[in-house]
């Protein structure tokens, strides 16, 4: 700390001026974050009180918004297409990692656990855009995997047009990417487990505890904190990406698969109610905000234990 | 001797490896289809659709790559201009806020971490509207700028901790040779940051060239677009070309393969530390 020696006596004013150069130092990045991080989230709470076309139409509407949310039809389906689609996707992205971890974690060959790390991590180099597009193929009607992978094992009546039906679509868009790893959640979970002391597990072995004594008595309760993390990660990823959504369906048939962040997307570049989807935006971040809270109190409160 | 050891543990690692190998296949299925498909015509595809078929058509990769190469420059150059905004911007700023103290440091650091919590969809549309009015619609300075800012927030902070691990005594030494502030920041500072500089690097990386949606609402012309956006765009263009389609595929996941290949451990540092910012 150079400054040091000579602040904690002299006037504010004086201090500020020591710091001039520090100040001008920081001016790029203070002023980027206020215009286009702060202004922007702030506009967002503010135009959500207002019916906003985004340019010259702008007026004064309260509430309106949010009780408008509350009658919508469509952001009722997209909320609770969003509760399922999370609670789906918090589980898959949970167990499968894990399930590969531990599988990795329990190779005795050192090379080879490195290897199968980064054999599942590869995947990550396609774009992600080319997930999707790959698993629309997949689910395409007409030519896609999936269905030819039926015909072929004799199921030809099973064959479906999995975007296009309202009552598979969901279904078809939570397995998207089934069973790529979730890189970071795969990541952090082995991380978790690869801080197990090599002791314990060796001296479970010696009480004669198997796989599934270990698994469920050393490993899973020594990587609590890894699991919930990874579990938040998903579910915020989940509540505020929709590129999957509209790449894979844009929310339809109808709007069977809409998603709210989809629905904000429509209403502003679509509608251009930007008010509308401004609320939307505020709505989804108090979600997130608490989500966030409330998973941070559970896991500290499970440290503590 | 060793022999026996190295099959004892092949004998243990036996069921754990089937395992993963089962594993590793149903992942790597369908991008092996992929590939195999971008060889294809269409008649081979429809005839037969699981198995590679002789010839060979290579004529699918250049008719793709006409296309491709435009959007994986624009997106080098993107995502290239942003990456080396945020590493200078951030390691100046990481290294104000580490080492220094001045009035109101501790706000306006709260002042970027803050912003860690606030999604882009929450700030997604009143943004648009104020990069339509900078005039910035449809120039790459609407991605850039926005991804500096963005990237900003997490890079910052991870430089600070960085810094601030170094040991105090390296910048000593060099104070007492007489070195400026300046001197010691570009000569020893820097140098030491490289690793946390590459992680920054990457984690900017890999979200910039994924990045679809901001580029979805900024950039309407086609020879301005990334390659995430582009490929959406490739995609409607081919829709039923598919050993086109599938080797334009191929051809953009290439870079993002070259980086890994070459840069491993960063590429996954990268992801992890991007993570804090969700």
């Amino acid at each position: 700390m150079r400054v040091s020696k000579r602040d904690g006596h002299s006037p504010l004013l004086i201090r500020m001026w020591w710091a001039k150069w520090l100040y001008l130092a920081l001016l790029v990045p203070v002023a980027m974050l206020l215009i286009f991080e702060w202004l922007p989230a702030f506009s967002a709470l503010y135009n959500s009180l207002y019916i906003w076309n985004g340019g010259k139409v702008h007026f004064y509407v309260g509430l309106e918004h949010y009780e408008r949310m509350l009658s919508d039809r469509t952001f009722r389906v997209a909320i609770t297409n969003l509760v399922g689609f999370v609670f789906f996707r918090v589980i898959m992205q949970t167990v499968l990692p894990f399930f590969a971890a531990e599988m990795i974690i329990n190779l005795r060959s050192a090379r080879w656990s490195y290897w199968w790390k980064i054999i599942f991590v590869f995947p990550m180099v396609v774009p992600t855009i080319l997930n999707y597009l790959i698993w629309r193929f997949i689910y395409n009607p007409q030519v896609g995997l999936l269905n030819e992978a039926l015909t072929l094992i004799g199921l030809e009546q099973y064959t479906h047009a999995w975007l296009g039906d309202p009552l598979t679509v969901m279904w078809a868009l939570a397995f998207v990417r089934f069973p790529w790893l979730p890189t970071l959640q795969f990541l952090i979970i082995l991380g978790g487990l690869q801080t197990i002391p090599q002791e314990v597990h060796e001296s479970a072995a010696i009480d004669g505890a198997g796989f599934w004594r270990r698994l469920f008595y050393i490993d899973i309760p020594m990587t609590k904190r890894q699991i919930t993390l990874a579990m938040i990660l998903t579910m915020l990823f989940m509540t505020q990406r929709f590129d999957l959504f509209l790449v894979m369906t844009d929310g339809g048939p109808g709007y069977s698969s809409m998603v709210p962040a989809l629905q904000l997307y429509q209403s502003a570049f679509h509608f251009l109610e930007f008010g509308y989807a401004s609320a939307i935006g505020v709505v989804l971040f108090v979600a997130m905000l608490a989500l966030t809270i409330i998973n941070l109190r559970v896991s500290a409160g499970a440290a503590n234990d | 001797m060793i022999n026996r050891k190295r099959l004892r543990i092949a004998n243990h690692d036996l069921p754990f490896q089937l395992a993963l190998v089962a594993f590793g296949i149903v992942t790597f299925f369908p991008l092996a289809l992929v590939v195999i498909t971008s060889f294809k015509s269409n008649t081979q595809f429809y005839h037969n659709f699981w198995l590679p078929e002789l010839p060979l058509h290579l004529g699918n990769y250049s008719s793709a790559f006409r296309i491709i190469w435009r959007y994986i420059v624009n997106s080098v150059l993107y995502s290239g201009s942003t990456i080396c905004l945020i590493a200078i911007i951030a390691s100046v700023a990481g290294y104000v806020f580490a080492r220094f103290r001045f009035p109101f440091k501790t706000a306006l650091f709260l002042g970027f971490i803050t912003l860690i919590m606030v999604p882009g969809v929450l700030t997604l549309a009143p943004r648009f509207v104020l990069v339509r009015d900078l005039g910035l619609v449809n120039t790459p300075g609407a991605l850039i700028s926005v991804w500096v800012s963005g990237g900003l927030v997490l890079s910052t902070w991870l430089m600070r901790s960085y810094f601030e691990s170094l040991p105090r005594e390296l910048f000593d030494a060099a104070y007492v040779d007489g070195a400026a502030e300046w001197q010691v920041f570009i000569y020893v500072s820097v140098p030491l940051a490289r690793p946390m500089i590459a992680t920054v690097a990457m984690t900017t990386l890999i979200s910039t060239w994924n990045d679809l949606i901001w580029p979805l609402v900024t950039i309407t012309d086609k020879d301005k677009m990334p390659l995430a956006m582009g490929l959406m765009q490739f995609s409607s263009d081919f829709e039923t070309d598919w050993g086109t389609l599938f080797a334009g595929y191929v051809i953009s996941s290439i870079p993002l393969l070259c980086v890994f290949a070459v840069a491993m451990r960063q590429f996954i540092s990268g992801l992890t530390s991007g993570s804090i910012k969700a």
